[in-house]
């Protein structure tokens, strides 16, 4: 593949212990796509994000991640925080937002730089701890704008409708400064209008942002409205893989969801 | 009357147990042969006794207060809303008044003030040293393991290996124990603050690095063997360590800097300065550690460990930090300890004082400074109290039946303790929320 390739996950194959998780799976996202994984529950989409942030160790296969600005990283073994700093950010399925901060704090933690030891810095309060406050500052503040959750920023997160929430996870995600984004089911459990305004969220997040989006849904018409390539996942295997429409022609796809559950399809 | 409802007749039965427990709590001690029950009998001692109060049989006494208790709660179930709603403006003024920035510095300057004052008020010598030793060095042992227990919610049950690691290394350098001090050259007491401090925070991270690194509580079981074998060492090598009578000559505190000239002699005032100028910075340096990135990492990592990861938070970095500095802050205590009190044993650090600072720590409220300094000094001030007066036939051995119910009380009432931390007690609201209802409408009963 000679595009300029993002994300490449290569023959990977994940069990725990005698159950397959995903088996023999590749993927190619290319810089600035939003691309879509779907399937059936259980068919190992959240399996494949948890391989990509270095949650989980897929025993065989590769993940590379290419950075525009270092050297491509060999995903497989490194630590989820080495994985989040070099620049792959993401959502949960259950937001997992920090529920005691506010949603300022909460975004600030995504923008704040991590690296190093800070204690000093802490008691001291030099001019760089300074300067690093008001650079995450700064950035939590545009990013809750770019959310629209500006004037939610003292109020706790636990507070926040669902919607909001899911928002607030984005902007917590954008915060870290990442090239790729990975949303778990970011429309789950929100009601329609709220959904209308993720999907425009989500699509503003790659053309304003510059940030790839790599997304798993069930609700497929928000799938059918974003996603530019589509990825088929069932029962731990990649069965198909095209733009809206070829997946929604392609019978493995209709099979594999009229197995499954016909509600998905209706949309 | 809804008297006489389920859930009414389930809140007398439990008054009824609580006022039995109380009885036998207050009673005379039990011992081989005496059957438990001999505790219901007997009456509070005369000398105390207001109008015939106390001289009542206390069965009949604590009775009548769990039948009042079941009559007041019962009230309560059934016009909680209203009371609640009337009671609401009352209760929010005192986070009123403190949220005005002047107001703050007011109240900070008169406790400041009467903090300058207390030697002038107590006139006992023994009372002066009771308030450095019990209270001021504890605070300092509060704070610290508030920076583990509460920031970074990490459980340490071996804070007492960490204290005895300052004190011990403060005699060494200053060449009061049986081994000679390191290259036979013994310092003055004051210079092992950064030796003893710096020593207790090596350990923590060696200690730290490789348990961290699991998940769950690993962390308390290890604690608990280094503060066992901590506690061993220093009691049983007395060719290192002095064995059982640890070292009686640890010199006092001196400052020799130019022409300065200054011994912390017998008298206590001047440790009670020393201890409350070491308090100041420590609130002030953590304070300053709560709200700074590193706070907010501690946070993230204490509520969600795997989302703190998902944004660049390095989980084992920022423990083993919250871990090294509580260690280093127990190594400041024991170098205090040691040059204040001139001479240390191993009972100054048994297993029973980490669990001691625990307490402080879980009754002023984890994560909160400001509560666990104020815990520190109540809990400490009242069992001190209690040790060298013994009222109300109060028995010494009766002092942890006291706090274990004191603890079972706060965490049914107040489990973020008495001055909560602003975001633990988000934590455990939100908590609550997620799981629906509250320990005390387990206790309570269903009604709304």
């Amino acid at each position: 593949m000679s595009e300029d390739l993002l994300i490449d996950v290569q023959q990977v194959t994940l069990r725990f212990g005698g159950v397959v998780s995903l088996r023999d799976v590749s993927l190619a996202m290319r810089r600035g796509e939003i691309l879509a994984v779907i399937g059936p529950n259980g068919a190992g989409k959240t399996s494949l994000f948890n391989s990509i942030t270095g949650v989980y160790q897929p025993q065989e296969g590769s993940i590379t991640f290419a950075s525009s600005k270092a050297p491509p990283l060999s995903v497989i073994g490194k630590k989820t925080h080495r994985i989040a700093q070099a620049g792959v950010s993401r959502t949960f399925q259950a937001s997992r937002l920090f529920s005691a901060l506010t949603v300022f704090e909460n975004v600030k933690i995504g923008a704040e730089d991590h690296r190093g030891i800070g204690v000093a810095g802490a008691l001291v309060k030099g001019p760089r701890t300074r300067r690093g406050e008001h650079t995450s500052d700064k950035v939590a503040a545009s990013m809750l704008r770019f959310v629209g959750l500006l004037d939610e920023s003292n109020t706790v997160a636990s507070q926040l409708s669902y919607g909001a929430r899911r928002r607030l996870e984005i902007a917590r995600a954008l915060a870290t400064d990442p090239e790729v984004i990975l949303l778990d089911e970011p429309a789950a459990g929100t009601n329609p209008s709220e959904k209308l305004e993720l999907t425009t969220l989500i699509r503003r997040v790659r053309d304003e942002r510059d940030v790839s989006v790599l997304l798993i849904e069930h609700d497929m018409k928000l799938v059918m409205a974003l996603a530019e390539r589509i990825y088929v996942l069932n029962f731990g295997s990649m069965i198909a893989e095209g733009t809206p429409e070829e997946i929604r022609a392609n019978p493995a796809v209709i099979d594999a969801y009229l197995g499954s559950s016909t509600e998905e399809t209706s949309a | 009357m809804n008297l006489l409802s389920r859930s009414s007749l389930k809140r007398l039965l439990a008054a009824l147990l609580l006022a039995g427990v109380v009885t036998l709590m207050t009673g005379a001690p039990g011992g081989y042969g005496v059957p438990a029950y001999t505790g219901l009998h007997g009456s509070f001692l005369e000398r105390v006794s207001y109008f015939g109060l106390f001289r009542t049989q206390r069965w009949f006494l604590f009775l009548t207060l769990g039948i009042i208790a079941w009559l007041v709660s019962t009230y309560y179930q059934r016009h909680s809303l209203t009371i609640r709603r009337r009671l609401e403006p009352v209760m929010a003024i005192p986070t009123q008044v403190m949220q005005r920035r002047t107001n703050r510095w007011v109240l900070i300057g008169l406790v400041v003030i009467v903090t300058i004052f207390i030697p002038k008020l107590v006139h006992q010598q023994f009372w002066m040293y009771l308030i450095v030793e019990q209270i001021g060095v504890w605070i300092l042992l509060a704070l610290g393991l508030n920076v583990v227990v509460g920031f970074a919610g990490l459980l340490d049950l071996g804070f007492a290996a960490f204290y005895a690691i300052g004190a011990y290394a403060t005699a060494w350098f200053t060449g009061v124990l049986p081994t000679p001090a390191p290259f036979n050259h013994p310092i003055p007491t004051l210079w092992c603050i950064p030796i003893g401090v710096g020593l207790a925070m090596v350990f923590g991270i060696i200690l730290g690095i490789p348990t961290l690194r699991l998940r769950g509580d690993y962390l308390a079981i290890v604690t608990l063997g280094f503060a066992l074998i901590i506690d061993d060492f220093v009691g049983t090598q007395s060719g290192l360590t002095g064995g059982g009578e640890g070292s009686l000559t640890v010199p006092k505190f001196a400052v020799h800097v130019g022409p300065v000239h200054y011994t912390w002699g017998i008298s206590p005032t001047p440790y009670y300065y020393l201890c409350f100028l070491f308090v100041v910075i420590f609130l002030i340096a953590f304070t300053a550690l709560e709200y700074s990135r590193v706070g907010r990492a501690w946070v993230a990592i204490r509520e969600d460990e795997v989302a703190a990861e998902s944004i660049g938070i390095n989980p084992l970095k920022y423990k083993v930090m919250a871990f090294a500095v509580g260690a280093a802050s127990g190594g400041f205590g024991g170098v205090l300890t040691a040059g204040l009190i001139g001479n240390i044993n191993p009972t100054l650090f048994q297993y029973q004082v980490s669990v001691n600072v625990l307490i402080l720590v879980i009754f002023g409220g984890m994560g909160s400074i400001w509560g666990v300094a104020i815990g520190a000094i109540i809990v400490q001030f009242v069992t001190s109290y209690l040790d060298n007066y013994q009222p109300w036939g109060y028995q010494l051995n009766d002092l942890y039946m006291y706090i274990g119910a004191l603890l079972i009380i706060m965490m049914i009432f107040r489990p973020a303790g008495i001055l909560p931390s602003r975001r633990r007690q988000r934590e455990i609201q939100s908590f609550e929320v997620d799981h629906e209802g509250h320990l005390d409408e387990v206790l309570t009963g269903d009604e709304p």
